[in-house]
């Protein structure tokens, strides 16, 4: 079956309880290998503040991760990130080649520097 | 934003040269909230392509990106001028 790699960041209500977020987190990983998905990484980034409010809440605790599933997927994974009471925001992104190479690179810890410019410009101003 | 020194706004900006081609980015990521912030204003607003100097694949990219990040609450739709 043609998979295809995904990723996804959801955020949940951070007034939970450490083991309700685990639950949730791991019903969300069951839900994707169940769907003859696999997850690749895992990444929870904790408690962050939002930069606006979403139902009164100004913090939220963000989930991203990656994973490689069958299209049909995605459709069951998204309906019920919807229908979850806790899940104050999704986003899936499937990946094309770019994003791959991206994905890949910063795996490796090889991601071209974007401020690298910057410091140089420093020590130049110091000469 | 307001507190960033390289804020292409504040005279800064050295080079008309697209700073993405530069670096060697394929894809600007929503995640990279650190490099989005340098393309909007203390507003939240997207800086225009004549004033950073992106170019134009990069500067399309570069709106998806911010918009994701919007989305996600990484960094906000509007914010108050401070004043």
């Amino acid at each position: 079956m043609k998979k295809d790699f995904y990723e996804l960041t959801y955020i949940l209500n951070p007034v939970l309880e450490d083991e309700k977020l685990s639950e949730i987190v791991s019903y969300i990983n069951n839900l994707i290998e169940e769907s003859n998905g696999e997850t690749v990484e895992v990444d929870e980034w904790g408690v962050k503040k939002l930069a606006y409010e979403i139902d009164n809440k100004s913090t939220g605790y963000y989930v991203n991760l990656y994973f490689k599933a069958p299209a049909e997927a995605i459709e069951l994974i998204e309906r019920n990130l919807r229908i979850h009471d806790d899940v104050l925001r999704y986003l899936t992104l499937k990946y094309d080649p770019k994003m791959l190479r991206h994905y890949e690179l910063r795996a490796k810890g090889e991601l071209p520097s974007f401020f690298e410019e910057e410091t140089e410009e420093k020590v130049e101003e110091e000469d | 934003m307001i507190n960033n020194p390289s804020h292409p706004k504040k005279g800064n900006l050295k080079s008309k040269d697209c700073k993405f081609s530069k670096a060697g980015i394929e894809y600007i990521d929503y995640k990279q909230t650190d490099i989005l912030e340098r393309f909007i204003n203390d507003q939240g607003k997207m800086l225009p392509r004549r004033v950073t100097g992106t170019s134009a694949g990069h500067q399309r990219q570069l709106s998806k990106a911010v918009k994701r990040a919007r989305y996600m609450a990484l960094i906000p739709y509007v914010t108050e001028n401070m004043r």
